[in-house]
């Protein structure tokens, strides 16, 4: 009997070891939290990019999607002949440097969506304080083109901007204007919805959205966008964000419901 | 000052939010608490309601040995009752030592529904004793039906206490959406936290999944008495409760994908970027590791089935067929198990050539592994077909034509399935998703449809001769018990996964965890903490079967031997 249960054991133990071993040899990745950068105007490039990179790998969740090629396009290898990010981003918009074009994709991805990808990019600058956005940016740059970022461009862009960059605080987006197709664009609401020709098409058109919806309800789903989700719009549930309610001013929020109720 | 303040107040206050244990930390003692007593708890609500249908089918057809199973294994279910709520105790000491914060904040949510916990778990175990001390008092007649209710009713206390500690941990991944890091957590309604996004799905999933559990335990109990036996009657008995219990497992097995499904769905609905994590994220190569093992689970099932057909007169007529459908599973487990949609940094990327693997990129992409474990299941399920016609030979005049009919029926299942497997190659993912609805379908429907026509042909079958129970070899039982061993392994992998996409929250964007133990680990070092968590589960386990064959001899110790020793002592 106890050669038996010497047999058992070691089925046990040999089985749990296989699992353990496997699962040992497989690349380690680990999740980790996000970290405040203290990164002063002196910083140095060098700095930035070593800084970038971590965030880009780590807390910035941009391997997720950009770690494959598959939902996004990789950043770190090359894209259609073009090369790596840092040697592509200065050619992607007319006009624009590398820099501009790399932050703008931050601050508002869904104006720059390469074409065979779905416009599914979270709004980096409302989920990473201003130093690791810079810092990725640098660490971008870096991968085949020239690092130009330095220290003087972090506090330039704080505090964090909303879709579309006309910034937050007391005195909403778009500098207090509570003209609503103005709100609808500096809100980043055209980023994924349509008024009339205008507007993306991650969300729901919302040309006739006051014939579905009450006002009530368009204000409930602005303040809390999980509240709802449109049929056939599931796959793209949780991405609309949730800070509508803090970024515009009451003035401004009430003159969005207003306009989009009154399109029916 | 308000009480929304006060709780502003201690959230920034972070040095009395944890405590510290010696040596593995506070997150691994929480962590081998939590998984070993979840361990215990599966095992004391997935044999009950293996104990009460096995009670069942041998009250409605009229076999003992069925009741006799199902009694034995309540016997074991008394020590694993407290080893549960040990386990139970620890866990809770635990978070409000380690954790006191976050353990303050879910009893300001949940209070009234921990109280009720409590309350059922002692109508939980009084009927459990009234359940095994009754079953001698109340064997039969109108009794019987009574002992039979107490069964029923002791799995419904406990599904009641797996819904309650399932709203816990549910509403800690998906809290519902109105509910703020500033709100106060004594205003939020009961109900409310406890209806989340994803408890319903969870409730389905452990429901299916302890069955799965409670017959793989029930496997390696039965192939641990089958290979201590002394008698051929007894190892008959065990290897006939090591059939069942596989055949309960696996059973149960094939649908726990689809609930497991639902669960998906329903995070990815809440919340992308947390399905995004999960399935793409840093936990994708988690998803390699549960192919693998789902593909041991699926050897070993058919494995143990094909050797036991040597003891099935008949089965010889099956046994060349064995190798071709092992090269099925063998191929579907590399596809299934084919790494595609993985984080790569560029050095990576550039030893693989791009983005996926020149070769195997096209195998890793959900056409091909939807196609791969639906075959896997339909060859399951035709090794466990073959088994169960094997010592028969149907009589009835359509035989021939209802034996074509199913094999059809495979072949449109299989056919089905390869179809839109290729298929989607060709479309949108969107459009691709929907296909694996068609696969399921076809599958499910062969299954189905198969098995009837299986029963209505097996009527007055002509038989090819008795199962011999009891002549097994011992590999086949060292199969079961690989069995157990994986799925026990494969639940402690899924918790870390359902834990581990909460990455830095106690509670998902309410509850942050500030502690040093914040990041999320990477799978070798969760490998590790599954491997102690399963090795000290199957431990005590072993302690308690051992424990129930030494407080009560088997119900099967044999009459031979009995009649021996009572003639020895007539003799004298």
């Amino acid at each position: 009997m106890w050669g038996t249960n010497l047999r058992i054991v070691l089925v046990v133990l040999g089985t749990l070891a296989l699992y353990t071993l496997i699962a040992n040899k497989i690349p380690q990745v680990q999740s980790e939290v996000p970290q405040t950068l203290t990164l002063g105007p002196n910083v140095t490039t060098e700095q930035l990019v070593a800084a970038g990179e971590k965030v880009y790998n780590g807390a910035g969740g941009c391997t997720t999607c950009h770690g494959l090629g598959t939902r996004a396009p990789n950043l770190l290898t090359d894209e259609k002949g073009q090369g790596p990010i840092g040697a592509r981003c200065g050619r992607r918009e007319p006009g624009k440097t590398c820099k501009q074009y790399l932050f703008e994709s931050l601050d508002n991805p869904t104006a720059y969506v390469v074409a065979g990808y779905q416009p599914i990019m979270p709004v980096m600058t409302r989920q990473l304080p201003p130093e690791q956005i810079w810092a990725v940016i640098a660490f971008l740059e870096s991968q085949g083109g020239t690092e130009d970022v330095t220290g003087a461009d972090i506090p330039a862009s704080a505090p964090p901007s909303p879709p579309g960059g006309g910034g937050t605080g007391a005195g909403g987006v778009a500098g207090g204007s509570t003209d609503p197709m103005t709100l609808f664009r500096a809100a980043g609401c055209v980023g994924c919805h349509k008024i009339g020709a205008e507007g993306g098409n991650v969300g729901p058109d919302l040309s006739h959205v006051g014939a579905r919806r009450s006002a009530e309800s368009i204000r409930t789903k602005i303040l809390d966008p999980a509240s709802s989700t449109a049929r056939g719009f599931e796959r793209f549930a949780g991405i609309m964000p949730k800070t509508f309610g803090t970024t515009l001013t009451a003035a401004q929020f009430e003159a969005l419901v207003r306009f989009l109720a009154a399109h029916k | 000052m308000s009480d929304v303040l006060l709780a502003l107040q201690a959230a920034a206050d972070t040095t009395r939010a944890y405590g510290e244990f010696p040596v593995i930390g506070a997150r691994g003692a929480v962590w081998v608490a939590a998984e070993v007593h979840l361990m215990f708890a599966a095992f004391v609500l997935g044999v009950p309601l293996f104990a009460v249908v096995a009670e069942a089918i041998g009250v409605v057809g009229k076999d003992q040995r069925y009741d006799r199973l199902a009694k034995e294994f309540t016997r074991l279910l008394l020590v694993a009752y407290s080893a549960t709520a040990i386990w139970g105790a620890v866990l809770t000491f635990l978070l409000s030592t380690l954790y006191p914060r976050f353990w303050a904040y879910l009893t300001a949510v949940f209070g009234p529904s921990m109280w009720a916990y409590v309350g059922l778990f002692f109508f939980e175990s009084f009927t459990l004793y009234l359940y095994y001390y009754g079953w001698e008092r109340w064997h039969q007649g109108r009794s019987k039906v009574v002992h039979l209710g107490l069964g029923v009713l002791l799995n419904v206390w406990g599904t009641i206490v797996m819904l309650i500690a399932n709203s816990w941990l549910t509403y800690m991944m998906t809290p519902p959406r109105d509910i703020t890091p500033t709100t106060d957590p004594a205003s939020i309604k009961l109900w409310h936290a406890i209806a989340n996004a994803t408890w319903m799905p969870i409730n389905i999933h452990r429901l299916i999944a302890n069955v799965v559990f409670g017959g793989a335990i029930v496997g390696a109990y039965a192939s641990y008495r089958f290979l201590a036996a002394k008698t051929e009657e007894e190892r008959a008995h065990y290897d006939w409760m090591g059939y069942v219990g596989n055949f309960i497992a696996i059973s149960a097995l094939i649908v726990l994908p689809f609930a497991g499904y639902w669960l998906g769905r329903e995070i990815y609905q809440y919340d992308q970027s947390m399905g995004i994590t999960m399935m793409g994220g840093f936990m994708s190569w988690l998803w390699v590791i549960q192919a693998f093992l789902i593909a041991v689970l699926f050897l070993a099932g058919n494995y143990y089935l094909w050797i036991g057909m040597g003891r099935i007169p008949g089965a010889e007529r099956f046994r060349p067929y064995t190798k071709y459908l092992l090269m099925v599973l063998v191929l579907g487990a590399i596809v299934w198990g084919t790494p595609h949609t993985m984080i790569a940094d560029a050095r990576e990327l550039a030893a693989m050539g791009g983005s996926h693997h020149p070769l195997l990129g096209a195998l890793g992409v959900m056409s091909a592994k939807n196609s791969a474990v639906n075959l896997m299941i339909l060859t399951t399920f035709l090794s466990f077909l073959m088994y169960r016609r094997a010592n028969t030979r149907p009589v009835v005049p359509w035989a021939r034509t209802g034996t074509w009919i199913q094999a059809g029926m495979f072949g449109v299942a299989a056919l089905v399935v390869l179809y839109f497997g290729i298929k989607g190659y060709f479309v949108e993912a969107i459009v691709r998703i929907g296909y694996s609805v068609y696969q399921v379908g076809a599958v499910l429907a062969c299954i189905v449809f198969v098995t009837t026509i299986d029963i209505l042909m097996g009527r007055g079958a002509q038989s090819l001769g008795a199962i011999r129970w009891g002549k097994m070899p011992a590999r086949s039982q060292y199969a079961l018990f690989v069995l157990a061993v994986t799925f026990t392994w494969l639940m402690g992998l899924m918790g870390f996964a359902r834990s581990g996409i909460r990455q830095h929250w106690h509670v998902w964007q309410l509850v942050q965890d500030t502690s040093k133990y914040a990041a999320t680990p990477a799978l070798g070092y969760a490998a590790k903490m599954i491997s102690a968590c399963v090795l000290i589960f199957l431990t005590l386990v072993a302690f308690v079967f051992w424990l129930g064959g030494l407080a009560e001899k088997s119900t099967f110790v044999p009459s031979s031997e009995k009649r021996e020793k009572e003639g020895a002592r007539v003799g004298h």
